[in-house]
């Protein structure tokens, strides 16, 4: 009853046109799924319901036989950089870079992605270095340019990693050809940590004494430094890569006696060994479903880990790490249910309303309810069956995958191929008189990046 | 010879016997039987049908509301030559050498490996274990440099057994060769992205093609000289090797992702005279209707894996193995690594999701995947005199939230337990 | 010796068609900064124009050409280039080679030269100095272009005599580059991503920021107080009037319009092949650009089965109408040469005006918008009384296939264009 009231006021005082999708089996991913119906406006989910009045002038579209879920949010994934410049490796605190800077959103993962129903990811700093750049929260809006990419309201966030690649390069390889960087070992890596946390509580201090007016002049602006103030002060999240139990713990201690929380281990594959210890620091845990053996770190990872940490009081979460695993993080959700049992329910929050938690941006994604984002997927099956397809994709309101459409445009864009492809060959001879190879190396093309 | 037949022999008499009733048996080449039974005795299937009488001293599986399938076969995999694959130490994987067709994959299978038991808790039964790995996923980029070429025999692996020799439903299921290519560019690590000029790249290949050419030439000389039994005829254990690939016993197991890679293995092997399966297959475009027509199998690259070009349409991966259904095309399904072994009916029900029909799939994983490797006789689905390798779910398998109840491998009820479910238990009972 | 020889004869070649004075009467006359004047005459003393006009009187002392049937234009400009730089692959400069240790943060300032200036190192005997002039070109912005922070650019008129006499304005902005230094390890040092080099450029002005406080605080009250540590790094970026970014496609050009914004510094992009994508970026945004004209082609050696993206071939397809869409919007570009020849460069501007660029908006922005660009324009780049007389004179349409030039005037001095070797059409055979 309060949801239809809610819906009516919204069309009432909302001038943007109103959608509904009606009779559809919704999934909000907060309670449990019933047959009704989903309305939004201006971008926001404004009423859900089992009977919703639908306002007059509004689109509806017939979700009968089918099923709607929240966009699903890939907390861990690398797509839309610019080239394969994930890591800034070269040293082992690399606090002052920003994803941000790098995003592409030609990225045909992307639209990849969107099909196969998700709607935000946090597009990570790799995993080479202890502390790593910052990551950037977007959404998958296909089509638009590197600024609309980015997610209003994201939260900011840095990338920790542990285990065996921060120390590989202090073990470096003839081939890699590289002078050793510090640390090669985990005693290492705690090192490291330790001394950047000092020395950003020293930069910490400084900026106080300045603003106290015992300083005559701010000190100098340190982007890495200050990204660690920012962690230290609880402005920015951390999500830090790991594996074993031992440097999770190592790492939550090192969180403890510097006086922050950490937001995520990322991978977490011996969650479930420790997962008293993390519930009791309060970080969460997002990782896969079943990597394991490919190398001796993720040797104990097990299938089990997400309803472990979810029996033991630990947010657990799925994400991908990769482009092609992105697209099916549905089906990734239904194997805690698989191993270990979790309800649909709590498998679909895995993928939906708990990243959203995990990323402090649950406020305004990650469920089907009025005053969040409209970020929908319309399936032909239960979201988490092998089969379920997704057939609309919504991000803020807007349609911006649709599979019929999708098909039916796939002979004109081959043809347009054809054309462009016709077109260049009738330029070709003219051009190959004209050329050769093209000219000499020289200013634009030089080092003009990618 | 006779004195190892009898023990087996007296191995599997020693087994229990079966009968699984009240389940909805699918027996893949025939008919589905509501409310059927299955009767399994000295580890094979030896009666099938809507009512079978119990005889003395079998157990009962009382299989209400499950599903009796053939066990799942997944044709690529490291499995048992390579248990963690970034230590080296523990990869059996690659040997040296450009030609080595005797080198064989099924003598260096750990039996005890992790790996057995993982895939087996996901219905898996049998698996390909290749002696050498297949580049996926490269398209362009895939580096097969320095590799060899005739890289040795890949085994047929059931997953049950106490030595090699007994897991192995054939030793040889396949030889597998790097077929060259032209590769302008390729990764590798750490030197990253290597360009050479398409010339160039044409001229390796072309180095490689005689050297490949010239190796088979060389076989068949070997092979006539022996028929004849030629005076100064010389024994060869490396020409010895190609022999059953000469005369068409073993196939040639080829991985070709694009067109041009899929027509220049299936010209070899027509100019050769020698069976092919190809593997990895991914964009065959015109070359489809070719593989209907000849009959030659495929081993899908994996529906799960990204389009190999970016204006390739967004699902034409998963949509792959329904086009070879619907182009005729004999198919099956493998993940191509062992960490992902064990996902083998998720690969197959995402083909289903996007197109392919659910009895195509179930033949994919069984029968055609038997057949293609030569054990269709032994195994791949639920008939009479044949080797009762089978699970019981309780739903469809190819869904990811059903649970696979029990597995039976040669009539033996195996344990679905393995050192994940064993830390499971564990660590859910830490205080 | 032989240099030496050449160098002499072309100082005196110069100076003896240096007269008093020079008249180019009754011409038609394309000022580009006003109305085509159908017959006027241009006066030039003293390397400047000392008049332009209908009816102008004649002095007696100027030399004299009929410019009846002949068309004067500014100048050209080659507003991106490494012309009067060493022909040797440019690589960072001697003295700044590549540091021993790997650079362990911004701190190490990596890979920048910002203090040096090119206007230092130009010498007038560069073979492509005279090719260009002889098709037109009078002036370049020269640049070196190795390094993140590669160093300070020059306006620079491409004459014969002494390198000094030739630079035109100096700094003319500061060149950047955001070449990789490769790879996630550590082996070579900071930056090794595009992040990392972005992350390094906004710490270097925040930098300059500081060091601007922190001398200024010293310089008033220096008792007592630590000096700041001298930066040549920095003071090069303190002296640099503008930045020039590299941006060839859409999402670089995206990129750096938000990045020059934050960095509030005025700021050039160059490159732009995806120009014609990005036009409204470019307008709301209000950055110049300088268009590269060595438009995409395919690759000479490419694979012929290569897969190429629909997006790859729009871009070839498309690029050169980028000037044109540039045009339309009233965006400001320039042209670059780009590494090319000054015959290709004039081609690929041909090109973009057979894909919708106006003759006047070509001409424009080979003079004077490069003029404007580079805060020169109130000394180059059209014909007006009193700017420098940097002309070329033509018997017909100087943009068209086969311009026919008669004279070249750089500072007031007057060359010949070469006498070409053969027909254009036999040269390009050869080449």
């Amino acid at each position: 009853m309060k949801w239809i009231i809610i819906g009516l006021m919204a069309a009432v005082l909302s001038a943007q046109e109103t959608t509904v999708i009606q009779n559809a089996t919704v999934y909000t991913a907060t309670k449990p799924a019933f047959v009704g119906s989903v309305a939004f406006s201006g971008g926001k989910i404004t009423a859900v319901g089992d009977k919703l009045i639908v306002p007059p002038g509004a689109k509806v579209v017939d979700g009968t036989g089918l099923h709607v879920s929240p966009g699903i949010i890939d907390s861990h994934s690398h797509i839309a950089v610019q080239g394969f410049g994930v890591n800034e490796g070269s040293v082992s605190v690399s606090s002052m870079v920003q994803i941000r800077d790098v995003l592409d959103s030609e990225d045909i993962a992307i639209y990849r992605a969107l099909a196969g129903g998700v709607t935000t990811a946090n597009i990570l700093h790799g995993s080479a270095n202890a502390i790593g750049g910052n990551n950037q929260l977007i959404k998958m809006r296909w089509g638009k340019t590197v600024g609309e990419l980015i997610m209003e309201g994201g939260t900011s966030s840095i990338k920790f990693a542990l285990g065996e690649n921060p120390k590989r390069a202090g073990n470096p390889t003839p081939q890699s050809g590289g002078v050793a960087r510090y640390p090669a070992t985990r005693m290492g890596v705690e090192d490291i940590y330790r001394q950047a946390f000092t020395e950003a509580r020293a930069y910490q201090k400084s900026l106080a004494d300045f603003k106290a007016g015992k300083l005559m002049m701010a000190p100098r602006r340190d982007l890495k430094l200050e990204a660690l103030v920012e962690v230290l002060e609880g402005k920015r999240l951390v999500h830090c890569h790991a594996y074993r139990s031992d440097e999770m713990l190592m790492m939550m201690r090192v969180a403890e006696e510097f006086g922050f929380r950490l937001a995520t281990f990322q991978h977490v594959q011996e969650g479930y060994k420790i997962a008293k210890e993390m519930a009791l620091h309060g970080v969460a845990g997002a990782g896969f479903s079943d990597w394991w053996s490919y190398k001796m770190e993720v040797v104990d990872g097990i299938p089990f880990n997400m309803a472990v940490m979810t029996k033991k009081g630990v947010l657990a979460g799925i994400n991908s790490d990769d482009a092609g695993l992105m697209r099916r993080l549905n089906t990734e959700a239904a194997k805690a249910m698989r191993y270990g049992g979790l309800t649909e329910e709590q498998a679909l929050a895995l993928v939906t309303i708990n990243p959203a938690k995990q990323m402090k941006v649950d406020h305004l994604i990650g469920s089907i309810e009025p005053g969040k984002s409209a970020d929908l997927v319309v399936w032909n099956k239960p979201p988490l069956s092998s089969y379920a397809v997704p057939q609309k994709v919504y991000i803020d309101g807007n349609l911006y995958f649709e599979r019929d459409r999708d098909m039916s445009d796939r002979a004109r864009r081959a043809a347009a191929k054809k054309a462009l492809e016709d077109q260049l060959k009738q330029e070709a001879p003219a051009e190959q008189k004209k050329g050769g190879p093209p000219g000499r190396r020289g200013p634009a093309n030089e080092e003009s990046g990618q | 010879m006779k004195y190892s037949l009898l023990l087996i022999a007296a191995l599997a008499s020693a087994q229990d016997s079966y009968l699984i009733r009240n389940a909805t048996i699918h027996p893949v080449t025939g008919p589905e039987i509501a409310n059927g039974s299955l009767l399994i005795e000295n580890g094979k299937i030896t009666g099938i049908g809507a009512k079978l009488v119990a005889p003395k001293g079998v157990k009962i599986v009382e299989a209400k509301g499950m599903h009796a399938w053939p066990g799942m076969i997944n044709c690529a995999t490291q499995i048992g030559i390579s248990e963690v694959s970034s230590v080296r130490e523990t990869n059996d994987t690659n040997e040296i050498g450009e030609f080595i067709p005797q080198v064989r994959a099924v003598v260096a299978v750990n039996p005890e490996t992790e790996h057995i038991p993982v895939a087996r808790a996901n219905g898996l039964t049998a698996v390909l274990t290749l002696p050498a790995a297949i580049a996926t996923g490269g398209g362009p980029g895939a580096s097969t440099a320095g590799q060899s070429i005739v890289r040795g025999q890949a085994a047929m692996l059931r997953l049950d057994g106490w030595t090699w020799e007994d897991l192995a439903l054939s030793q040889s299921a396949g030889m597998l060769v790097r077929f060259p290519a032209i590769q302008t560019v390729t990764f590798a690590f750490p030197a990253g992205r290597t360009e050479v000029p398409y010339a160039e790249a044409k001229r390796r290949y072309d180095g490689e093609m005689r050297k490949i050419d010239e190796f088979f030439e060389k076989c068949r000389r070997y092979q006539q000289a022996k028929k004849a039994a030629t005076p100064n005829f010389q024994a060869d254990v490396q020409l010895e090797a190609m022999l059953p690939v000469l005369e068409g016993r073993t196939p040639l197991l080829i991985a070709a992702q694009r067109e041009r890679g899929i027509r220049e293995a299936i010209d070899f092997c027509e100019k050769h005279k020698v069976k092919l399966v190809l593997m990895d297959v991914r964009k065959p475009g015109a070359q489809l209707a070719r593989l209907a027509e000849k009959k030659i199998p495929v081993i899908v690259g994996q529906p799960t894996d990204l389009p190999m070009d970016e204006d390739d349409d967004y699902d034409a991966a998963y949509a792959l193995p329904a086009v070879l259904h619907k182009a005729g095309v004999k198919f099956a399904f493998a993940t191509y690594d062992n960490q992902f072994a064990r996902n083998l009916p998720f690969e197959a029900g995402y083909a289903v999701a996007y197109g392919l029909p659910m009895d195509a799939a179930w033949k994919a994983l069984t029968i055609d995947a038997a057949e293609i490797f030569g054990v269709g006789e032994m195994t791949g689905s639920l008939e009479k005199g044949k080797s009762a390798d089978l699970l019981l779910s309780d739903g469809d398998p190819l869904e990811v939230r059903t649970q696979i109840k029990m597995l039976f491998i040669r009539g033996k009820n195996v344990s679905l337990e393995n050192r994940q479910t064993r830390l499971y238990q564990k660590y859910l009972a830490r205080p | 010796m032989r240099a030496i020889l050449l160098f002499l004869l072309a100082t005196v070649t110069a100076w003896s068609e240096v007269p008093s004075g020079m008249a180019i009467r009754n011409a038609r006359v394309v000022t580009v900064s006003g109305a085509v004047l159908p017959k006027a005459t241009v006066l030039i003393r003293d390397g400047l124009i000392e008049n332009v006009g209908p009816d102008l009187p004649v002095p007696a002392d100027a030399w004299l050409i009929e410019g009846e049937g002949l068309t004067v234009y500014p100048g050209l400009v080659d507003a991106l280039s490494t012309l009067g730089q060493d022909a040797r692959p440019s690589g960072p400069p001697a003295a700044a080679a590549a540091p021993a240790a790997p650079a362990r943060g911004p701190e190490d300032r990596p890979r920048t030269f910002s203090w040096e200036r090119i206007a230092d190192k130009v010498r007038a005997a560069d073979p492509r100095v005279e090719t260009a002039r002889g098709l037109g070109f009078t002036s370049t912005m020269t640049f070196p272009v190795s390094g993140i922070f590669a160093g300070q650019g020059a306006v620079m008129n491409l004459g014969d005599a002494r390198p000094s006499r030739l630079i035109v304005q100096s700094p003319a902005g500061q060149y950047l580059s955001f070449a990789l230094g490769g790879g996630g390890g550590g082996g070579r040092g900071f930056p090794s991503s595009l992040m990392g080099v972005i992350a390094y450029v906004r710490q270097c002005y925040l930098d300059l920021d500081y060091y601007k406080q922190a001398k200024a605080a010293y310089d008033r009250d220096p008792k007592g107080r630590t000096r700041p540590e001298y930066d040549r790094a920095l003071e090069g970026l303190a002296e640099s009037p503008r930045l020039l970014f590299p941006a060839v496609g859409l999402s670089e050009i995206d990129r750096i319009l938000r990045f020059a914004k934050e960095l509030k510094q005025p700021a050039v992009l160059y490159g732009l092949h995806e120009g014609f994508r990005a036009a409204d970026l470019l307008k709301t945004a209000g950055y110049p650009v300088i268009v590269s004209t060595k438009w995409p082609t395919r690759q000479a050696d490419a694979d012929p089965d290569l897969v190429e993206t629909t997006r790859a071939l729009e871009t070839r397809a498309k690029a050169p109408s980028t000037p044109g869409v540039l045009a339309a919007q009233g965006i400001k570009f320039a042209f670059s040469s780009d590494g090319q020849s000054a015959a290709d460069m004039l081609r690929g501007v041909r090109k973009a005006m057979q894909m919708g660029l106006s003759e006047a908006d070509a001409l424009r922005a080979l003079t004077l918008s490069p003029a404007e660009i580079f805060g020169v324009a109130d000394r180059m780049g059209s014909i007006e009384k009193g700017k420098i007389a940097n002309l070329v004179v033509t018997r017909g349409d100087l943009l068209s296939e086969r311009p026919r030039i008669e004279y070249i005037i750089v500072d007031g001095v007057k060359y010949l264009p070469p006498v070409p070797p053969a027909t254009p059409a036999a040269k390009e055979m050869t080449r």
